[in-house]
């Protein structure tokens, strides 16, 4: 009991504490992906699931590669609801780590990466144009940008040239879509145009919301958001028509005819989060596949269907001056325009709506996609295997310790420290939400492994000279630490590298977690677990030498 | 053995001298290093089976019904299971559509060109030519003909092994693909992780012990660890990947533990000979190695049994380099230590 007012032992109980608290105090994760009943996250190995390694056509900024990964993340789940992780690395690459492992399932997951979102603009119910039938945003044009308007007011500019056929319905579908409503005191009229609302990615589903959300989300869109291009006055109404769905305010009666004209569409069906089961279950019984889409920041309908502006008409374009529309005028190159103010504002609105119609293509496409299965059986499999041989060159190298000391008081201060860093490195896997994959399971083994050579240098240096000469155990301590610093050093100098190139060289990243535990592993050695051991082994040191001296 | 270096200290550094040779020839000469997939780009399956797989059968199903450039087929058994380990770089057909895809995309500016470069390679894989309103469009369908193209020649390549090996229901593919740019990056990625590895290590070395000769032997102890494992690498065929490289550099980290507790007891101690301290580090140092060397061979022959083809490649890599370690550590560094120390007197 003395030994634990010892500040280096009272540091390991601390930190083991710690550790085990982080490992196994439930925090309510469910149950699927996890190591037992404990906190540690598996890995792709171990969980099953498929590594995709993207190249795209060409290097681009870093900006424009983050862009890129969070419109693919947009792509592949444009729900929320799958499991996966994108990351963006060195200047060409992304890699996406997801939990599916079905040919099919992947293949749509491939097509959705490369493919154009579908962004679609519509008008009074109807598609006035949609991604594929843009030809070009005008980035290099003069009137792309953003410049002033006057103080405090920056006008942004985005021309785009639409293909043949897309203008030819365009001119028909906006002709005459603005109404004078008044007059200037010039004479020249005011008009008040329809607008078009855009849409990237919109769902293929029954939406069902409930009351109170539509009500929320009516008020919401009215005042208007300008972070999320909602202008004022904006009509929730508007927007459901124009997104062309089946759309269901749910007063209490699911209506069947709306249901009907669903089904002929759809199978699937999008419920917000005030929907309860009871109406969940009608759903599933007609045949619909529900999902729950949560509420998020911005307005629940705006959000489930993925509308990403409202942009007004103008009468320029509506050919309010020929009466006919065989007189009227096609324009092929558009331009969409809006006022902010500030200019950096209106840069970003810019880019985000480029990028929109863009996106259409990704900005810079995709090359090639790489990729890497492995099955949910198999990781089980690799799971069972690893523990068990983890615990086998636990207890072989228990053997052989014990077979050199010829002293099992010796061997059982190793197993306890070798023991308490499994424990203190799971911590530090936790505490970073890393998940624990085949080469976090390496790194694991290289920091216990030199954790164990450490060990016995202590263990030598304390115990086999205190026969010889009668240095003091301070100093025989001062010279293992020496050894057991550098040593230390020079499993962090091997590895630090491989954190540093993580995200710069696709593989790389795999490595990571590799790289990561040993260095922590090493300072964990350094700092907690190897003082400790030397505080051990120097009282036991000094029972050894007392009784030597007795018998003398 | 009170002192088991005595005078005879610098005949011990024969040793690993004439190891190099065999060490070197079998890296440089033959088998030889090859680059794995991870690092050229290129395809695997591996295949998991209760029933036997015979490598004479996998590769005659393969090159019969198809055309696969650089197929390797390597086997194994053992009281789990049966695996095979199928390589390829690509099908040559695979090969041409990725080219009319890179051109298609280079071209996107111009419609024409771009949508007649697509249109080639849809009818290449045995589509149809179709009116695309635009080039990216086309595009698209290019991409699309191409990726259903690889997952149909996967499958079919997948069914062909099953049936004709006649696999039944208990069998489990596992698939990998890398594009040789990716592969390409990797390469560069861990080359130079590596040389960086190696500058700091040599760094903390030097600033560790502040002395030219010591460091230097712990330096070159270093090398012949690495020498050791890539001539197992060689001798197991063990391709240099994302997974051996970071292996060899690991063995690094470890194997430089014997290394620096030998240089630190014979340098900065005062007990006993400078003879008899270098042994008793060999004792230390022999228990340090041979608890490593015990845990990996346990795990070495677990993956390999298992088929766990990461942890056996780095256990095996490990062990050749220990084992190295043992001869460049006792034989090399110790007696140029010694001989360092005596010089000095």
């Amino acid at each position: 009991m003395k030994l634990l007012t010892n500040w280096r032992i009272l540091l390991l109980v601390i930190a083991l504490l710690l550790a085990f608290g982080i490992i196994f105090v439930n925090t309510g994760h469910d149950e699927n992906g996890y190591l037992g009943n404990t906190n540690v996250k598996l890995g792709l190995d171990f969980e099953g699931g498929t590594l995709l390694q993207i190249e795209l056509q060409k290097e681009v900024e870093v900006d424009e590669l983050t862009r890129i990964a969070s419109i693919i993340s947009q792509r592949i789940d444009p729900s929320g609801l799958r499991d996966f992780t994108v990351t963006p690395v060195g200047k060409q690459f992304i890699i996406i780590q997801v939990s599916e492992t079905d040919a099919v399932e992947l293949e749509k997951i491939e097509s959705r990466i490369r493919q154009q979102g579908k962004f679609e603009a519509n008008l009074n119910g109807e598609t006035v144009f949609t991604g594929d039938e843009i030809k070009k945003v005008l980035r290099g044009d003069n009137s792309f940008g953003v410049y002033q308007a006057g103080p405090g007011a920056y006008e942004w500019s985005l021309p785009f040239v639409l293909n043949e056929q897309a203008t030819i319905s365009f001119t028909e579908k906006t002709f005459h879509q603005c109404s004078a409503t008044s007059f200037t005191p010039e004479g020249k009229p005011i008009y008040d145009c329809e607008k078009t609302i855009f849409f990237l990615d919109k769902p293929n589903a029954l939406i069902v919301i409930d009351e109170d959300q539509y009500y929320e989300d009516s008020e919401a869109i009215f005042v208007g958001d300008t972070l999320l291009n909602i202008p004022q006055q904006s009509d929730i109404e508007e927007i459901i028509q124009d997104s062309q769905l089946n759309f269901i305010v749910y007063d209490g009666n699911l209506d069947p005819t709306i249901l009907a004209g669903a089904l002929l569409k759809t199978q699937q069906a999008i419920v917000s989060p005030g929907i309860g089961n009871d109406v969940i279950l009608a759903l599933q019984e007609k045949g619909f596949e529900v999902t729950k889409y949560p509420k998020n920041d911005a307005p629940w309908t705006w959000d489930v269907l993925n509308a990403q502006q409202i942009i007004s008409l103008t009468e320029g374009i509506t050919n309010e001056d020929v009466a006919d529309i065989s007189q009227a005028k096609q324009f092929s190159n558009l331009r969409i325009s809006g006022r902010r103010e500030s200019a950096d504002i209106a840069f970003s609105e810019l880019d985000e709506l480029a990028i929109l119609l863009e996106s259409g293509s990704l900005p810079t496409p995709v090359k090639s996609i790489s990729k890497e299965t492995i099955s949910p059986s198999l990781g089980e499999s690799f799971k069972s295997i690893v523990i068990m041989m983890a615990i086998i060159a636990f207890i072989v190298v228990g053997i052989v310790i014990t077979i050199r000391y010829r002293n099992f008081k010796l061997a059982i201060p190793i197993f306890i420290i070798g023991g308490s860093e499994v424990l203190l490195n799971l911590g530090f896997i936790v505490l970073t939400q890393r998940p624990l994959d085949l080469a976090a399971f390496a790194g694991l083994i290289a920091a216990i492994g030199t954790g164990v050579d450490s060990e016995i240098v202590i263990t030598d240096e304390i115990m086999a000279k205190s026969k010889k000469i009668k240095e003091s155990l301070l100093s025989r301590a001062k010279a293992a630490l020496f050894i057991i610093m550098t040593s230390a050093f020079t499993m962090i100098a091997v590895m630090l590298p491989i954190t540093m190139f993580a995200r710069s060289y696709p593989g790389i990243d795999k490595l990571y977690g590799f790289a990561i535990v040993a260095i922590v592993g090493a300072l964990i050695g350094v700092f907690i677990t190897r003082p400790a051991f030397t505080k051990i082994l120097e009282k036991i040191a000094e029972g050894i030498e007392k009784k030597e001296d007795k018998e003398k | 053995m009170d002192d088991f270096f005595g005078q005879r200290y610098k005949k011990y550094m024969i040793i690993p001298i004439i190891l190099l040779i065999p060490m070197l020839f079998l890296i440089l000469v033959f088998p030889g290093i090859t680059p794995g997939i991870d690092l050229t780009g290129g395809n695997v399956i591996i295949i998991r089976s209760a029933i036997e797989l015979d490598k004479e059968q996998i590769t005659s199903v393969l090159t019969e019904s198809f055309d696969l450039v650089d197929l390797k087929v390597s086997t194994i058994a053992s009281p789990t299971g049966y695996g095979a380990w199928i390589e390829y770089s690509k099908d040559p057909l695979t090969s041409q559509a990725e080219e009319l895809l890179d051109k298609a995309s280079a071209s996107l500016d111009n419609d024409t060109e771009s949508i007649a470069f697509s249109n080639e390679l849809i009818v290449l894989l045995g589509g149809e030519a179709k009116e695309f309103s635009n080039a990216k469009l086309a595009l698209l369908d290019a991409q699309d003909a191409l990726l259903l193209y690889k997952e149909e020649f996967y499958l079919k390549l997948q069914n062909a092994l099953s049936e004709k090996l006649a696999l039944g229901q208990n069998v489990e593919f596992q698939r990998k693909e890398i594009s040789p740019t990716i592969g390409g990056a990797s390469f560069q990625g861990i080359i130079q992780i590596s040389i960086i590895g190696f500058i700091l290590i040599a760094i903390v070395v030097f600033v560790a012990f502040r002395q030219l000769v010591p460091s230097a032997a712990i330096i070159q102890a270093m090398i012949f660890d690495i020498i050791a494992g890539l001539a197992g690498m060689a001798l197991l065929n063990i391709p240099l990947s994302l997974t051996t490289m970071p292996a060899l550099l690991l063995l690094v980290g470890y194997s430089v533990d014997t290394d620096i507790m030998l240089t630190s007891r014979v340098l900065k101690e005062k007990s006993g000979t400078a003879g008899e301290r270098a042994t008793t580090s060999m004792k230390t140092g022999l228990t340090m190695t041979g608890t490593t060397i015990a845990a990996l061979t346990a795990m070495l022959i677990i993956s390999y049994f298992y088929q766990i083809e990461i942890i056996y490649h780095i256990s095996a890599i490990l062990l050749f380099g220990l084992v190295g370690d043992v001869i460049a550590t006792w034989f090399m560094n110790a007696p140029i230590l010694l001989w360092f120390k005596e010089g000095r007197k």
